[in-house]
């Protein structure tokens, strides 16, 4: 594993941040008072059980939801000052985003989902989409799969496609919760390995996931309870 | 279930809404229905018509008609006298009917209202029909210019108004009519003679012929001449018209109520197949599937009787506003508004009813899942992308977000099935109507174009024919002019029998003409359907438009046929058969052949084309020129009126369709709507994956106003195409009950386009609401939701 140097750029800031619902039995308190960074190049886990806050973390990162205090810069945005149009262009290129049910577009073939973001976001030119959505599509190792519609996939491959569309525009922060939550194990080894490949690219990878046992993948690891950083582990190498 | 209804109160609207509008529909075609048919009934009757007429030579007088009385099936009788003449307005020529009514005539057969002014009127004034203000330009208290038999005018007051629901409307026959006394009647020049004996008998038809015939046959055994016996259908002249139209239009009402309810049906469908999962967990905790059945066919039950209730108002209230229409058309006043009992009964019955049956399937369908596999329901994702279509429309290259429009409206191919057949219908019915009324024009116009005349002047009385067009064709704005010989005919048969004439009183309905016309004629280019055209010398043969067939048993080219002309007959070889637009059924001739009736060399009319610069004017001179030969001008018809008359039978019937036709466009795009709603609903999750990855709100509102366009668009020409053939049927019913034969085949351009313009436009309204609530959603609402 390579060691992510204290002077590589900041990509992830989340300043002393809370989030409040408000429900009918009163105000729940899903985050309180949160600090969190995160370096280019740094795999960061977020680990913690049902209800910690893990998601609500992530929706705050990936600009899906916004603090009630505090302060969240992403790629060197704040992101909480976004409108909602500003913010999805923002998100489409900065932020990469993986589900644990994949979410893929089930009417588009691989490739095509690979491509939708460049088209949002209006990367590449549009004859070169089709060649760098395969590009993408060879680095997570499913290029002969292009052409076929989600629903011919396997999970874990499904999981790969989305990985590729999470990295069509080439993002410097890839968001993930819980990708490995519906794989089976060595399917789950083998996604991880990807996340790790692209923090060893210069990404910033911030993952949630209820499994504490990462094996030793990511460089830190944040446990989250009731809301508020229980510890901020770095991995012994 | 209500919280679930409240929760998709936009859907529960808009399933409400349809029912509702076309409900509407076919609630006011109900209550049109049932009160014209009621009211023209009874307008009809309360004239107690004279159940026939018989042509009596030298008139009936008292001591005459008191025999008559007397004789077996007669119930009661009046002698008459009916005057054709014309009328000047504004310089132009009308065609006036003069009725003729002793003071002392007890007005129990054939009678009118006076509605304003007094009956008997003075020498100097007469009566006018209601609905001849407009046709003769006249009021009450002022005056009439009426030609006499000699040809000059004289002013008549108007007197008052009368009101006869016996008569086609004056505004569409182009006709006046008046009511006067024979002493009126004789200061305007004519002679007074009631030669027309009206009989009122028993009403069934046979018996009507019978006494008829009896009475005709008596007559002739006393010396009496009969011309003709006119028994027309004891109903008004266009009840049967009315009948068969509204008729037709309670079925497309129908259809559009049907076409509700399966929008209906569609959308609960949605909303259950949405709900597949909590039908799983209830069913887990003891649910049975009678208990779901029950609740969700109530909530339809709730869905339609509020539709019915919402409706109810406007249906009668739109019924009321027909009722008017209709009366207008036939001329007569109701009475009572009041509705049967069943008018009700029906729109409950159908507007609860036929939902409820429709909505059956998805609900037993939904209600019958088993408990594992509602709860394995993974809802729309599960089945799409395993399917043949999809794999098809994969291998398809283009836009990211055109494949993606083109791809997910393939997703729901029932719900895309629906709303094409909403649309379809909407647009069928829409295109058939405009193509039906361009039709129509195309077959008036190409009708009209093969009268090449601009004017026929009938006479009082057969003119030599060559002095007359002399006289004529020598007047200054006379391009040409040709004879035309007019006499009224009646059908016999090779005994000579006198069929019982179906004509009306105002002449015109089920009028039989027989005209004689040179053979080479260069005024009228009728299209021959069979056999031939008249030829020089074809003094024994007829050529019989499509009205003259029908009335003769549709007889073969080269059968024999007889027709009557002031009491002879006459037997006729058929040569051909034309299509005609306007005018009565007609046998036309070669005008030797009718020497025998007008004597040799003589006419009863002529036809003129004149210049286009003051066509008014031109014919006014022929008219002096016909003057100036002795002749006496009876009526000119100027062929512009023709077109007039032809076009205020059936707008309203135009009107009617169209009006329908946008009422079933309306439930087409409420099932658009409907179908975006839920379309919205059950991929929020997808939109809000999309916005994760950079798409805009307003790009996933393009996506679904794509997605919505592109349906309505299918919908719109699938509704083109389906207009097609429905435009012949439509055509053919159209105009076999107007002309007796079907409309040509016509594609309104600018219909279709202005079809396909709505459509996309009402697409696009459509989907606004479903698109513009998906663009507002956030990101973690939509993930929320997965």
């Amino acid at each position: 594993m390579n060691i992510v140097s204290s002077n590589s750029a900041l990509a992830i800031d989340v300043r002393g941040v809370s989030k409040v619902y408000p429900t009918p039995s009163g105000d729940f308190p899903a985050l309180q008072g949160v600090d969190l960074t995160v370096r280019a190049g740094e795999f960061v886990a977020v680990v913690g059980r049902s209800g910690s806050g893990k998601t609500t973390l992530l929706n705050l990162l990936a600009g899906i939801d916004r603090p009630t205090s505090g302060e969240v810069w992403v790629a060197g945005t704040a992101v909480q000052t976004l409108g909602e149009s500003r913010l999805a262009a923002w998100r489409g290129r900065s932020v990469g985003l993986v589900f644990q049910f994949f979410q893929l577009l089930p009417t588009l073939t691989v490739a095509e989902n690979v491509m939708l973001p460049m088209d949002f976001c209006g990367v590449w030119g549009v004859r070169e989409r089709r060649p760098a959505a395969l590009a993408l599509l060879e680095q997570v190792g499913i290029v002969e799969q292009a052409d076929k519609l989600p629903a011919a996939l396997s999970g874990g491959q499904q999981q790969r496609a989305a990985i590729a569309r999470a990295l069509a525009t080439d993002p410097p922060v890839v968001l993930a919760d819980e990708p490995t939550g519906n794989l089976d194990s060595a399917t789950a080894d083998a996604i991880l390995e990807l996340f790790s490949g692209l923090a060893s690219a210069g990404k910033a990878v911030a993952m949630v996931t209820h499994e504490r046992d990462l094996s030793g993948r990511a460089h830190r690891t944040v446990t989250l309870a009731d809301g508020r950083v229980a510890s901020d582990v770095a991995a012994s190498l | 279930m209500l919280r679930d209804f409240w929760e998709a109160r936009g859907r529960v609207g808009l399933m409400v809404t349809a029912i509702a509008v076309a409900l509407v529909g076919v609630g006011a075609l109900l209550v049109a229905r049932a009160v014209i048919t009621r009211e023209a009934a009874a307008a009809y009757t309360s004239t107690n018509p004279a159940a026939a007429t018989l042509d009596v030579d030298g008139g009936v007088d008292a001591t005459l008609l008191a025999q008559v009385r007397t004789r077996p099936g007669v119930i009661d009788a009046a002698a008459r006298q009916t005057i054709a003449t014309r009328a000047l307005v504004n310089g132009q020529w009308r065609r006036m009917l003069l009725f003729v009514v002793a003071p002392d005539d007890p007005m129990s057969v054939a009678r009118f209202t006076v509605q304003s002014g007094t009956w008997p009127t003075s020498d100097d004034a007469l009566l006018l029909e209601r609905s001849s203000g407009t046709v003769l330009n006249a009021v009450p208290g002022g005056t009439v210019q009426i030609a006499g038999p000699n040809g000059p005018v004289t002013a008549i007051t108007v007197a008052g108004l009368a009101y006869d629901p016996a008569l086609a409307p004056a505004t569409q026959e182009r006709t006046g009519y008046g009511y006067l006394t024979p002493s009126a009647a004789q200061r305007l020049g004519f002679s007074p003679m009631a030669d027309e004996l009206k009989i009122v008998t028993a009403r069934d038809p046979s018996s009507v012929d019978s006494v008829a015939s009896d009475v005709a046959a008596w007559l002739t055994t006393t010396g009496h001449t009969v011309h003709q016996v006119q028994a027309p259908p004891y109903q008004h002249p266009h009840q049967n018209q009315t009948n068969a139209i509204t008729g037709l239009f309670l079925a497309f009402a129908l259809a559009a109520l049907l076409l509700a309810a399966v929008l209906v049906a569609a959308t609960l469908g949605g909303m259950l197949s949405a709900q597949t999962r909590q039908i799983g967990i209830m069913k887990s905790v003891g649910a049975t599937t009678g208990q779901l059945l029950r609740m969700y066919l109530s909530a339809t039950v709730v869905i339609a009787a509020a539709s019915t209730a919402v409706s109810i108002g406007p249906a009668v209230l739109a019924g009321y506003g027909l009722v008017g229409l209709v009366a207008g058309l036939l001329n007569i006043d109701i009475t009572s508004l009041a509705l049967p009992w069943w008018v009700f009964a029906v729109l409950v019955a159908a507007g609860i009813g036929i939902p409820v049956l429709v909505a059956l399937g998805p609900i037993l369908r939904a209600a019958r899942v088993s408990v594992r596999t509602a709860l394995d329901d993974h809802g729309l994702d599960a089945a799409t992308g395993a399917r043949p279509i999809d794999q098809w429309l994969a291998r398809l290259r283009g836009s990211r977000t055109l494949m993606l429009t083109l791809r997910n409206l393939t997703r729901r191919l029932g719900r895309l099935a629906l709303t094409v057949t909403l649309l379809a219908a909407g647009g069928g019915l829409f295109t058939a109507s405009l193509n039906a009324s361009s039709a129509w024009q195309v077959w008036v116009d190409n009708g009209l174009a093969r009268r090449t005349y601009d004017a026929e002047i009938q006479l009082s009385a057969p003119a030599p024919a060559g002095a007359v067009l002399e006289a004529v064709r020598g007047t200054r704005g006379v391009t040409s002019a040709e004879m035309v010989t007019t006499l009224a005919a009646t059908p016999a048969d090779a005994s000579g029998q006198i069929e019982v004439q179906r004509t009306y009183p105002d002449g015109g309905h089920g009028r039989f003409s027989l005209v004689g016309l040179p053979a080479d004629t260069g005024m009228l280019h009728l299209e021959v359907l069979q056999g031939r055209w008249l030829l020089p010398g074809d003094s024994d043969g007829v050529v019989l438009n499509q009205g003259a067939a029908t009335r003769l048993g549709t007889p073969r080219i080269g059968d024999t046929v007889h027709l009557a002309v002031a009491g002879r007959v006459g037997t006729w070889k058929v040569l051909g058969f034309v299509a005609e637009v306007g005018g009565p059924a007609t046998a036309y001739t070669v005008p030797e052949a009718l020497a025998p009736y007008v004597g040799v060399g003589r006419l009863t009319g002529i036809r003129v084309a004149v210049d286009k610069e003051d066509p008014g004017a031109a014919i006014a001179r022929v008219e002096a020129s016909v003057a100036g030969t002795g002749a006496i001008v009876a009526s000119t018809t100027p062929t512009s009126e023709l077109r007039t008359a032809i076009d205020q039978h059936v707008v309203i019937f135009i009107y009617t369709l169209t009006a329908l036709a946008v009422l079933m466009g309306i439930v087409g795009l409420l099932g658009l709507a409907s179908s975006m709603s839920i379309t919205v609903v059950e991929r929020r999750g997808e939109y809000g994956i999309m916005q994760a990855i950079g798409a805009t709100p307003g790009t996933v509102r393009r996506l679904i106003l794509a997605e919505g366009v592109l349906s309505g668009f299918l919908g719109a020409i699938a509704g083109v195409l389906i207009g097609l053939p429905l435009s012949i049927v439509v055509g053919d019913f159209l105009g076999r009950i107007s002309f007796g034969l079907p409309l040509p085949f016509e594609v309104s351009v600018g219909g279709v386009l202005l079809w396909l313009g709505l459509v996309v436009a009402g697409a696009v309204a459509a989907t606004l609401t479903a698109a513009y609530r998906a663009g507002r959603l956030t990101v973690r609402e939509t993930l929320a939701y997965q």
